[in-house]
């Protein structure tokens, strides 16, 4: 096989008391499409945001060839969970933002993005405003906004989520022509069909650990089973991490403060007792 | 072209531009900067002079008690008074002891009410008014003229009975010539010193409120959007981010300053015109120098509001912290109006925010004492580097990846 084009060795992430991330080795080589396959709060996230280079893991390395990603991030390509758009620039003034700042020409990037646009029906609405865009015509923009550049590698966080059917039939039509083109994508989704029928390798991450690495096939047989469901369930049986409240950016006098000013909430049988 | 000044042009550009597209921001920060100074300088007291006119052009109902003067009557009637007259109450202490006419004066069925008393020494009077009332507080003010007009002719008509001349005693020390010629500063030095008093004071203020609704929109509000996350992507680095952020919005913040120091300028030209404050005189250096300090505060904090907005998780924390601080600018340039700038030790101009304000005051003045600058200009630098470090810190926060749309 080749060498990897992004390689996570030994990587874990923490925040505070929390460990996003305990453990992680995982090579992306090029021409493949990774599913990243989890439930909520797996640490789906946090991985593909130290695969962007956002994030600086606690120990381990998470290289782009040979260079650490942080430093490689002109070579990517991200679509985060909440697009990022600009709601008073149009479609196109969102993608030319981010081709520019790659240092990509208008003409160069302009090309590349009517080519998918085409694809992905949003000529039209390039000229428009995003503010009254419906999320499918969000993401499709995102998706167009993060392959303006032609990055190595395409991250993509829950690109369907909360997308209609056609619209997510859309963006898995998308990715799969990139595949056929011999382009790297990895896809976080919590949907394992989508990461069946887009994928050609799934990664199952639960509570901060990656549970399985390979083709669908290849987890059937690991586990015994014989749907892909039976195995994810087989591989994250064990109860979700409970990750309390989410209150890590919060000063000690705010949380002091804002526990004191909240009711206790009563318990089930104080309920019933007071009845 | 270096690639980091092209990620910086790049941010600022398209912050500006996503800025001004909102039509409230021409609001905030175009009509109202331009149109404050002439709306207070030129039609307010055009609106306090046509108040004035109406106000004297009144026709005032007083009630007289007790004894006439027929001298007094004649000089309220030529103050547009119109005089009832009706007798004293009974129990009263004094003459300014209101007893039952109360009523009469809180429901303004009069104006006001005139008491005179002759006794072998002279007069005594009173005046019951109501405070809380325009027309209570004109009538008193008509009569006590009237009043003193009267007083001095009784004076002098007594002093001349005693074969005194007046003037001579009432007024023994007298100034001689025009009191104005005898200042040695120039009209524009003293125009100077009248601007320094509110000058600096509202650059300050206007720098410090103008900066806080771009830096929490560019800041909190893209993290509240979700737009950060995709633009922490991008390859340049946070400071590169920063750099960019605080170009536009120094560039929006200095485009309403000098927006207001236009229509400030216009309104002082209309004063000048009409002989009330003259134009400064400050020399090429001095202005220079001022530009320099406006610069160095704009750096300072537009680089502190971007870090308190970026430490914010929301655009309501944005402005729960933004606010607040805002007090810390409106202090420090309302104490530094009332310092005397005469003989100021050197230390002041150390003071953080003050020493800025204070510079603005002495170069208005066109004082260019250079022990001073070189405090102002070392600590002035230091306190935005600090300020800028600060913001750098904010930028560099990890979490600032975790957005909350």
């Amino acid at each position: 096989m080749t060498d990897a084009l992004l390689s996570l060795s030994g990587v874990a992430k923490s925040f505070k008391e929390v460990d996003a991330l305990t453990h992680v080795d995982l090579e992306i080589h090029s021409g493949q499409v990774v599913g990243l396959v989890g439930g909520n709060g797996a640490g789906k996230t946090t991985l593909l945001r130290l695969m962007a280079g956002v994030m600086e893991p606690t120990k381990g390395s998470v290289l782009f060839g040979k260079n650490r990603v942080s430093n490689m991030r002109e070579k990517l390509g991200v679509v985060p969970e909440s697009t990022g758009l600009y709601s008073r620039l149009t479609a196109w003034e969102n993608i030319r933002y981010h081709s520019r700042m790659y240092g990509i020409d208008d003409d160069v990037a302009w090309s590349r993005v009517s080519h998918f646009a085409k694809m992905l029906d949003l000529t039209e609405a390039l000229s428009r405003h995003t503010k009254g865009f419906s999320r499918g015509m969000r993401q499709k923009t995102a998706l167009l906004r993060a392959l303006a550049h032609g990055p190595d590698i395409l991250l993509l966080d829950e690109p369907t989520a909360g997308l209609d059917v056609t619209s997510a039939r859309t963006v898995r039509k998308l990715v799969t022509q990139l595949r056929n083109e011999g382009g790297t994508v990895i896809y976080s989704t919590h949907h394992l069909a989508e990461a069946q029928q887009v994928c050609d390798r799934i990664v199952i991450v639960h509570n901060g650990e990656i549970r399985a690495d390979g083709s669908p096939r290849e987890l059937l047989e690991l586990t015994g089973k014989e749907t892909l469901e039976d195995a994810y369930v087989y591989l994250t049986s064990d109860k979700a991490r409970n990750r309390g409240e989410d209150s890590k950016d919060e000063s000690r006098i705010a949380s002091w403060w804002r526990r004191f000013l909240t009711g206790k909430t009563p318990t089930i049988s104080e309920v019933i007792e007071d009845e | 072209m270096s690639s980091s000044w092209m990620f910086i042009k790049t941010i600022a550009k398209k912050e500006v531009v996503e800025f001004i597209r909102d039509w409230r921001t021409l609001l905030a920060l175009v009509i109202i900067p331009l149109l404050i100074f002439p709306a207070l300088f030129i039609a307010l007291p055009l609106l306090l002079q046509s108040e004035a006119a109406e106000l004297d052009a009144l026709e005032l109902d007083v009630n007289w008690q007790g004894d006439f003067s027929e001298e007094l009557g004649i000089a309220f009637n030529d103050s547009n008074i119109r005089i009832t007259f009706e007798d004293m109450p009974q129990n009263i202490d004094n003459l300014s002891d209101i007893g039952d006419d109360l009523d009469k004066i809180r429901n303004q069925e009069t104006k006001a009410i005139f008491r005179l008393l002759e006794n072998e020494s002279g007069w005594k009077f009173s005046i019951i008014y109501l405070s809380t009332s325009e027309a209570s507080n004109e009538a008193r003010t008509r009569m006590i003229t009237a009043i003193s007009t009267w007083e001095s002719n009784v004076v002098n008509g007594t002093l001349v009975e005693a074969g005194l001349v007046p003037e001579d005693t009432l007024d023994p020390v007298k100034w001689d010539g025009d009191y104005q010629n005898a200042d040695a500063a120039t009209k524009g030095e003293q125009a100077g010193l009248a601007l320094s008093l509110f000058i600096p004071m509202v650059i300050a203020i206007w720098t410090a409120s103008s900066a806080i609704q771009p830096s929490i929109d560019m800041t909190a509000g893209e993290r509240e959007r979700g737009t950060l996350e995709a633009l922490l992507c991008l390859p340049c680095s946070r400071l590169e981010l920063l750099a960019g952020k605080w170009l536009a919005v120094a560039s929006i913040t200095s485009a309403g300053v000098a927006l207001q120091i236009g229509g400030l300028l216009f309104a002082i030209t209309y004063l000048a015109s009409s002989s009330v404050i003259g134009l400064p005189s400050v020399s090429l250096v001095s202005i220079l120098l001022l530009l320099g300090a406006v610069v160095i505060f704009a750096v300072m904090v537009v680089a502190f509001e971007l870090a308190l907005a970026m430490k914010a998780h929301s655009v309501k924390e944005a402005g729960s912290l933004l606010g607040p601080a805002i007090l810390f600018i409106i202090f420090p340039a309302l104490f530094t109006q009332v310092i005397n700038l005469d003989s100021i030790e050197s230390w002041w101009f150390a003071i953080p925010l003050v020493n800025i304000l204070l510079a603005m005051r002495e170069l208005l003045l066109d004082r260019i004492i250079f022990e001073h600058i070189l405090v102002w200009l070392i600590s002035s630098i230091f306190y935005a580097g600090l300020a800028a470090w600060y913001a750098a810190k904010q930028f560099n926060r990890e979490d600032l990846v975790a957005s909350i749309s």
